[in-house]
Parts: structure tokens; C-alpha cells; sequence
């Protein structure tokens, strides 16, 4: 058995954050809890288990390699994770986190039933929370879920990237058209620049054949797309205050469901949706979006829903393809249910140069 | 009591304006038949403009409301007209602790009380740069100046030898560097002691002209006149300033204020202003540059007469008029700004810069404009918005009487509930004056919304002015007593509005916990991160000076953690990033709870601490 050590921090008047000890879960452990073998060498990031003098599988610890993902308490969830040589997770331990779970009723153990649900998914399966993965163990704890869903798959991409067993093969680096085409609301959708996410309440098994959830995103650092979308003022505003190497979207919906949700409200981190390219991920804060509240280009129908997201970082790349994930909550009688939507993206060829 | 001789005024000339009023009123109005039938159904563009905006959609436009003598600004939502926000100025604000920290109390030094009229933004080309709000405190002769990116009070300056700081304006063009304010009352300068022999001799009571510079909100000089000094507005080429006055009588009472029938315009030369103070043309009085505009004794300035006791002055968005309204007179006056260089050279008389002054309504007292010709008149008396074309006006000046009676100006006239003070349409004091939107300020709701007792609302009333009509679509309640504001396009002031505090900006920002002792002054710095203070208990001993300094470190938009000190009236609020103080003597023995009153987690309510005062 593995022995728990579960801090329950007293305050001591001046030490700072002390009292925030009480939030924080932290547990020892060893490589071998979660990959079965005898014998572990350590590398550079990850260990390599042996069975038997033959390569077993790898075992790493998540800061290392998505030290960026963090969940509802602000703080990333440090996760040690075995995966064998075909791809397979072995083992998923989460060895410190200080996510308010206790808040929403749920116990420490709801946590790890999650988790029990990963040995054995193969980390090259389209897995998202909704979507081969059940948040029925910690129900309400959207923002965590999602969060170590990403903690833990994109953990493993990068490790089996990094050892040979997948390959990602590079975009070649192409840049965007500077050329501006006026273009219409369907014009940019006809030729795949603003790409489309709907769902009836028919599809998801409720009642009723209304829209839940229409949904427009595109990426609006391409001139031709995000100055008919935004409008002159607020596409060079949008220019403005990105950094090297960021890029930025925009989201726009109608229907009965919110893609932003209200997670971002108290946690500053949008649930619902992320992107997603080859291993690597990007989630958006509150720090990260702007309100959008009108399309400008002709035709666009008003909206009910908007914002525009910057994609932090120098890794993205905005010239290849990428995926854009939602996930939705609904209700099924009384039950609390989700599904998620993933559609690739790639900028049309027309507005990247030759 | 009135002092007319030394005055260089044609009476004749005069009267051709001022007579033509008289008759309007005396024969009654003619209006055209369809301005009487104004209450339009809908805009003449067809499509109706609605005021009704969705959940979770935003307004189009920042207004900026003055609050009166509550002492404050607010945000209103236009089209909604929702109250977004309040900023306190000159008041005590417990919602926020502006009159409770020291950071607030080292700006208002011990005034919690305030009287708010004008709110205008700061400009580069007649257009609003979003960096800045100025108010006017008319109780306490007081300038704040507010920055926009923070939406909070960052300077406030007293202004000495006035009393009534009214009417106030920045400069348009090319950018403000200065904001003029009037002082609505007469006094003597300086009023103190040193000048008692004044105090009974009203002749020796003066207006004041103050020139502010905006960036070090220090004056720059003022400008001693026999008038009061009301309204204020600037020009649109950065050149003249200007001001009505109501009581050139210098008089103390009613009768004595109305006893002339002609007061003034009086318009101030820059150019002129700034080679006298160059030249050393002035008095240093309580600190100040005084410089003298006193009729007869300057060329500083000229005064155009205008029918008696005007009141609000407006200048039109294209710059090139000035719209004075006559208040006590039916009319307005139309000046000409382009005729004023030859009226300061002598070329023509300042009269001569009338260009019309057509009949209004009964008691005029605020314009505003919709960007395409046209006025929009507040009429109090008649309880009226009159739109009003200001080309038409002036030609029926010209064609004479006769084109005049028929008042082809008039284009509509609105009926408002009740009572119009000031008046401002969307845009209206830029030259991108965009004609959407037209709020009426009005003094009295009477019997508009729910009775909530005797002491009743405003009425701030929305019209659609898009259209040939006007076309009012819902009345919202304000709380005492807004006078006057400005409507700003959302693009202007959204991006440039922050969503936290700029932590190191202010100079204590507590990142480290701790107690610190120094003889009977305790020193408490502390984190605050909901839902957790940075301390748990804080022990000090009856009767020493604490000084209480909380940073709130959260980054998220929106969260903000309170600090009140049960027992203690200490009580203010953080938004993310902020740091504020309070220092107060531990006068009580006992344990208090000091906790978080803005609602930030959902264990807010465990967000406490105990503040231990011992024996």
C-alpha cells in the first residue's frame, strides 16, 4: 500500500500563507507506482522501467513537461504518469494539488476515481473530458477535470514525441498574407476561414429541435478574416497587443448554451473550450480574453455569445492545422451530462503566402 | 446696484436681439403646424433605433453622469441607461472606502462633501483621448481630475479666491493642457482677514476665471472680473475660453441679480492670457496669478451682451458657434467664433459676432447638437427639448422680422417630464457629434416612477434623435441630482479601461506579511487572497496608532476582497492588485473581527481574522 501524507497545514500568525496549507494535497510516491517493473533509469525528464533488461515503458512527472496547465486553484496539478512502449498509460498518481474539490462536497477519494479511468487509454486516442472520459467521479469539478485530462494526455504526448514513439512531423513555417480581401459573413465560411460547431438538442438526446449551441471560431490574425470579422478599429487594437509569436481567435455563438460557461468567472479559466496542435495545448484565462459583442462583416448575424482569445506563447502555429475542442454540459433529466466537439482548423490557403 | 456706465455697448444694436425676444414672447408662438404634431412614431430612417439592450450585450456609449451634490460621477449604460458603476469623488463612499483609506483622505484633506456639475474628458483634436475625466465641485471650490484606465479620482486641486466653481471646460485643440472653471459667486479677493473692509461692499466682490493646468492639476492663473462667471466652454481651435455671466449687477439678492436687462458673454483671449502672464501682467494672491479682466481695465477679454441672466453656452461641433441660452429670455444667441479675432482687434463690436437669436421656448438653458446643423435646446420652464436648425436661425436673422416671427428654425418640439436642466446627445461636445442618442437631465419625476416619499428622483429621459423627430423611448430614475454629462462611443474608452491594478504603482504594496512595532505606532502589512487574509490574528496594545496597509493579490477580473474592522468604522474595498491603508488609534479594548465584505469565494464568510487589542 502507498502511504498518504495528506498536509493539513495550522496557521501561525505571520507566516504568510500558511492557512492556504489547508487547500493542499500532497502525497508521496515512487516511479514504480505506476508502472510495474523493477527497475527504473532515470533520464532527463523521465524515467525508462525496465523488465527484464527490455524497455518497459516510461514514467515522468507532469511540471516537467506542462508545467503551464493550471487548475481551478491557480496551481498546477502535479501528476506522475507511466505509459509502456505502444502508447498505453500504465499508471496516473497525482502527487500534489490544491483544487477546491472539498468545496463541492466532493472527497479526496472522488479525485482519484477519476483518475482511475486512464490505465489503459491509448494516449493517441482523441481523448477529452465528455468524449472517452467520464466526469462522473467529481461532477461540478469541470475546471479540474479538464485541466488533468490535459495535464496527463499532453504530459504523455510530449514524453512519447520526445522518445521516438510518436512522431509529429513540423509545419513548414508559411507566412500569413498580408493582402486584405473584403469578404463577407458567408464568403469567409464557404472558404473555411470561420469554421462552425452545431448541435440541436435533438442530437444530444433532449427534447425539442432547437439549437443548442451554434458556434463560429476562426483565427483572426489573418487580415483577410479578423478585419472583416472585427472591423478596422478593433482588428488593429487586436494586432496591437499581441506579442511575438501569439496569435488570436475569435468565438461567437447563438443558442441555448454558453461556450464561455461561468468557470471563468471565480476560477479565471475557461472549461468549456481549448485548441489543440499535434502535443501541444493551449487553454484560455480570463487575462487572455476580450468581450466580443458584434461581427462587422456582412451578413454576420448578431450574436449571443463572444469573445476574442489570445493564444499565449511563441509554439503556436498559427499556418498549421489545428483543432479546436468544446465541451458541453447539459441536462438529461436531472443529471448533469457532457459532450465535446472537436473540428480541425486550418487557415484557408489563399491568405498564406506561396 | 448695477454699474452700467463704464459698458461700450450699443443699446440699439442691442435691442434689434433683445427686442425681437420681447415680441415673440408678448405675440405668442408660431410655430409650424407640424412641429406642434412633433411626437413622431418612429425615426424617419425607417429602422428604429432601440434602447433595449439583450443580456449580455453591452451599451455603445460611456456616459458620464456628475452626481450632483452626492459628490460623485457615474457610469451610465447608454442606450440602457443602467448605472454601471459610481466613481466617489468628493464624497465619503463606504461601498468602495473612498473617505476612509489614506489614500483617499490625503486627497479630499478632510472634505467628504462635495457638489458635482460638469463632467468632461480630456481631448486631442475635439476628440476624447479616454485618459482623462475632469468634475467641478461647486461647494467646496474644487477640481478632481480622474483617470479613465482606473476609473478612480487620482488628483484633486483646491482652488483658491473662488467660491460657486461652476461651469467647467478642458481645452479642445490641439489637446488639453489646461481646463478652465468658473466661479458662479462672486467674493472678495482675497476673502480673508486681510480684506475685511470688503466684506460689506459688494462692488469689491469679484468673479473668477481659473485656468488649470491639466497634466500637474495646478493653476496656471486666474482672471479677476466684475461678473460671476456660470457656464464654461472652449473653442475648437484652442484659442478663446468663455464664460456666461448672470450677474454683472454684482448684486446679493434676486432682484438685484435681475435688475439689468442684458448680461454677458464674456470670452477669453489665450493668446492675449498668455503674453500677460509672460510679461509679468499680474498679482500673486494666495499662491495664484491673478490677472485683470475687470471691464475697462483689459484686453484680455470682451463681453458680448446677451439677453438677461443666460445660463449654459455651448459651442457647436463643427467650432464654428457659440450657442448662449437666455434663460430669463425665450432665445437663444448665436455667436459667430470666427468674428471674434476682429472683435478683439477692434475691428467690430463684440455684439456684432451675434449672428441670430432665434426664438426657443420659455427658459432656455442648455444646447446640445446632433452633428447635422441642428441645436437641441432644454427648455425648463415650458418643460420642452426644442430641436432647432442653426443655418435656418441665422438666416431668418437676416431676411429680417418678419421671416423671424414664423420661426422657421424650429424643426421639433419635444414634451419631457419635467422641468429640463441640462441636455447632451451622444458625442455632442466633439466635433464627432454623432446624433443617436439625446438624454434630457430633467429636475422633476413627479409622478413617473413608484412614489418612494417626498424626496423624489430625476427623470434622465432617452430620445432617439436619429430621425427628423425627436423620439423619446424611456425615462430612467436617478438618484440627487445629476446636472449635466457626456456620452462617449465605446471604442473611445473600452480598451483602454483596465481589469486590475498595476501592483508596484502604488508605492506600499504589501507582498510579505508582518507586524511591525516602532514605540506606540504599529505597522501592519498584509496580503489579502480569497478566501485567506495573509494574517490570522493581529495583537496590539490599547491605545497605539496602527496603520492597516492590505494588498489584495488576486489576478483574476472581478475579485475583489473587502477589509472592515468590526467596531472600528474602518471599512474598504480591493480590487485585484490594489493596495490601500488606514490608520486609526486602537482606542477599544477586545477582540474584533476584521473580514472580508465584498463577496469573493465561496468561503467568503470564513474570510476573517481577528484583530486583538489588549489591555
Amino acid at each position: 500500500m502507498l502511504m498518504i501524507i495528506l498536509i493539513f497545514g495550522f496557521c501561525y500568525p505571520l507566516t504568510g500563507y500558511g492557512q492556504w496549507k489547508m487547500f493542499e494535497h500532497r502525497y508521496e510516491y515512487k516511479p514504480g507506482d505506476v508502472l510495474q517493473t523493477s527497475r527504473f533509469v532515470e533520464k532527463n525528464g523521465y524515467w525508462e522501467g525496465y523488465r527484464d533488461d527490455k524497455l518497459a515503458g516510461y514514467v515522468f512527472l507532469s511540471q516537467d513537461w506542462t508545467k503551464k496547465l493550471i487548475g481551478y486553484s491557480g496551481k498546477h496539478m502535479e501528476t506522475l504518469i507511466g505509459m509502456d512502449t505502444s502508447g498505453i498509460i500504465t499508471g496516473v498518481k497525482v502527487i500534489f494539488h490544491s483544487e477546491p474539490i472539498v468545496l463541492i462536497g466532493l472527497k479526496e477519494k472522488n479525485f482519484l476515481d477519476f483518475l482511475d479511468q486512464y490505465p489503459g487509454k491509448d494516449i493517441r486516442q482523441d481523448l477529452t473530458v465528455g468524449k472517452g472520459i467520464s466526469l462522473d467521479a467529481i461532477t461540478g469539478a469541470t475546471v479540474t477535470a479538464v485541466v488533468q485530462n490535459a495535464i496527463i494526455l499532453r504530459s504523455a504526448r510530449k514524453v512519447a514525441s520526445h522518445t521516438g514513439l510518436i512522431e509529429y512531423v513540423k509545419g513548414t513555417k508559411r507566412r500569413i498574407s498580408e493582402k486584405f480581401t473584403e469578404l463577407s459573413w458567408n464568403e469567409l465560411i464557404s472558404s473555411e476561414a470561420i469554421k462552425n460547431i452545431k448541435v440541436t438538442t435533438g442530437e444530444l438526446g433532449i427534447e425539442g429541435k432547437d439549437i443548442y449551441i451554434d458556434l463560429y471560431f476562426g483565427i483572426v490574425t489573418v487580415p483577410s478574416i479578423g478585419r472583416n470579422v472585427l472591423g478596422e478599429k478593433l482588428f488593429k487594437a487586436t494586432i496591437n497587443r499581441l506579442k511575438k509569436g501569439e496569435s488570436a481567435i475569435f468565438i461567437a455563438s447563438n443558442g441555448k448554451a454558453s461556450f464561455k460557461g461561468s468557470g471563468f468567472a471565480r476560477g479565471g479559466i475557461f472549461e468549456r473550450f481549448s485548441i489543440e496542435q499535434q502535443d501541444r495545448g493551449y487553454a484560455f484565462k480570463d487575462s487572455d480574453y476580450n468581450i466580443l459583442t458584434d461581427i462587422k462583416a456582412e451578413d454576420a448575424p448578431s450574436i449571443k455569445e463572444g469573445g476574442l482569445f489570445i493564444v499565449r506563447g511563441n509554439d503556436f502555429e498559427s499556418y498549421s492545422p489545428f483543432k479546436f475542442n468544446l465541451v458541453l454540459p447539459y441536462r438529461m433529466g436531472g443529471k448533469k451530462e457532457f459532450k465535446s466537439f472537436s473540428v480541425e482548423y486550418q487557415i484557408p490557403d489563399r491568405f498564406l503566402e506561396k | 446696484m448695477s454699474d452700467k456706465k463704464s459698458h461700450k455697448f450699443n443699446r440699439r444694436n442691442f435691442l434689434k436681439f433683445a427686442g425681437v425676444a420681447g415680441l415673440a414672447t408678448g405675440a405668442g408662438v408660431m410655430l409650424p403646424k407640424d412641429a406642434l404634431l412633433a411626437r413622431s412614431e418612429k425615426s424617419s430612417k425607417g429602422k428604429k433605433m432601440s434602447f433595449d439592450v439583450p443580456p449580455g450585450q453591452l451599451d455603445d456609449y460611456y456616459g458620464f453622469w456628475s452626481g450632483g451634490h452626492t459628490g460623485e460621477i457615474r457610469i451610465i449604460g447608454v442606450p440602457s441607461m443602467r448605472e454601471i458603476h459610481r466613481i466617489p469623488v468628493f464624497n465619503r463612499e463606504c461601498g468602495s472606502g473612498w473617505g476612509i483609506t489614506n489614500e483617499s483622505k490625503k486627497l479630499l484633506r478632510g472634505k467628504d462633501a462635495g457638489d458635482t456639475h460638469h463632467v468632461h474628458g480630456s481631448y486631442v483634436d475635439g476628440m476624447y483621448d479616454g485618459k482623462y475625466l475632469f468634475v467641478n465641485d461647486k461647494l467646496n471650490n474644487r477640481v478632481a481630475r480622474i483617470r479613465i484606465d482606473y476609473m478612480e479620482v487620482d488628483r484633486i486641486l483646491e482652488v483658491p479666491n473662488i467660491q460657486g466653481a461652476h461651469g467647467l471646460f478642458p481645452q479642445r485643440y490641439p489637446k488639453t493642457d489646461w481646463v478652465v472653471v468658473n466661479s458662479e459667486f462672486q467674493t472678495p479677493v482675497p476673502n480673508d482677514a486681510s480684506n475685511s473692509k470688503a466684506f460689506n461692499n459688494p462692488q469689491e466682490y469679484y468673479g473668477m476665471h481659473t485656468i488649470i493646468d491639466a497634466e500637474r492639476m495646478a493653476v496656471v492663473c486666474q482672471i479677476q472680473v466684475d461678473e460671476n462667471c456660470d457656464l464654461a466652454a472652449t473653442d475648437y481651435k484652442g484659442k478663446y475660453s468663455m464664460c456666461t455671466s448672470y450677474n454683472i449687477e454684482k448684486g446679493v439678492t434676486i432682484s438685484e441679480m435681475l435688475a439689468s436687462d442684458f448680461d454677458y458673454l464674456i470670452v477669453f483671449n489665450w493668446k492675449r492670457i498668455r503674453a500677460a502672464l509672460a510679461a509679468g501682467k499680474y498679482k500673486t494672491i494666495n499662491g495664484v496669478k491673478v490677472l485683470d479682466g475687470r471691464m475697462g481695465k483689459s484686453d484680455l477679454n470682451i463681453r458680448i451682451p446677451v439677453p438677461k441672466n443666460p445660463h449654459g453656452v455651448n459651442i457647436s461641433p463643427d467650432g464654428k458657434y457659440a450657442v448662449v441660452c437666455g434663460k430669463v429670455s425665450p432665445t437663444t444667441t448665436v455667436v459667430e467664433l470666427d468674428r471674434l479675432d476682429d472683435a478683439f482687434a477692434g475691428k467690430i463690436k463684440p455684439e456684432d459676432c451675434i449672428v441670430a437669436q432665434p426664438y426657443i421656448g420659455l427658459g432656455p438653458l442648455h444646447t446640445t447638437f446632433d452633428g447635422r446643423g441642428n441645436a437641441i435646446t432644454s427648455v425648463f420652464i415650458d418643460s420642452t427639448n426644442v430641436k432647432w436648425n442653426i443655418a435656418k436661425a441665422i438666416e431668418a436673422e437676416k431676411k429680417g422680422e418678419e421671416a423671424k416671427k414664423k420661426n422657421p428654425h424650429i424643426v421639433d418640439v419635444l414634451d419631457i417630464h419635467y422641468q429640463v436642466g441640462h441636455i447632451m446627445a451622444t458625442m455632442a461636445e466633439t466635433k464627432g457629434a454623432d446624433g443617436k442618442w439625446l438624454v434630457s437631465l430633467n429636475k422633476i419625476s413627479k409622478d413617473r416612477f413608484l412614489n418612494v416619499g417626498p424626496l423624489k428622483p430625476e427623470n434622465d429621459q432617452l430620445s432617439d434623435i436619429t430621425g427628423e423627430k425627436l423620439r423619446h423611448v424611456h425615462d430612467s430614475p436617478t438618484y440627487i441630482e445629476p446636472h449635466d454629462c457626456i456620452m462617449v462611443r465605446r471604442d473611445i474608452i473600452e480598451p483602454l479601461v483596465k481589469h486590475r491594478y498595476d501592483m508596484f504603482e502604488h508605492p506600499l504594496a504589501v507582498t510579505k506579511n508582518s507586524v511591525k512595532r516602532k514605540g506606540k505606532n504599529v505597522t501592519v502589512r498584509m496580503t489579502a487572497n480569497a478566501p485567506i487574509f495573509g494574517l490570522q490574528e493581529v495583537k496590539v496594545k490599547k491605545g497605539d496608532k496602527v496603520t492597516l496597509i492590505v494588498t489584495n493579490h488576486d489576478e483574476i477580473v472581478d475579485l475583489s476582497n473587502g477589509v472592515a474592522i468590526s467596531n472600528y468604522n474602518i471599512n474598504f474595498v480591493l480590487g485585484p492588485q490594489q493596495t490601500k491603508s488606514v490608520t486609526f488609534t486602537a482606542d477599544k479594548p477586545g477582540v474584533f473581527w476584521i473580514y472580508c465584505t465584498n463577496f469573493c469565494h465561496a468561503l467568503h464568510l470564513e474570510m476573517r481574522m481577528r484583530f486583538i487589542v489588549e489591555v
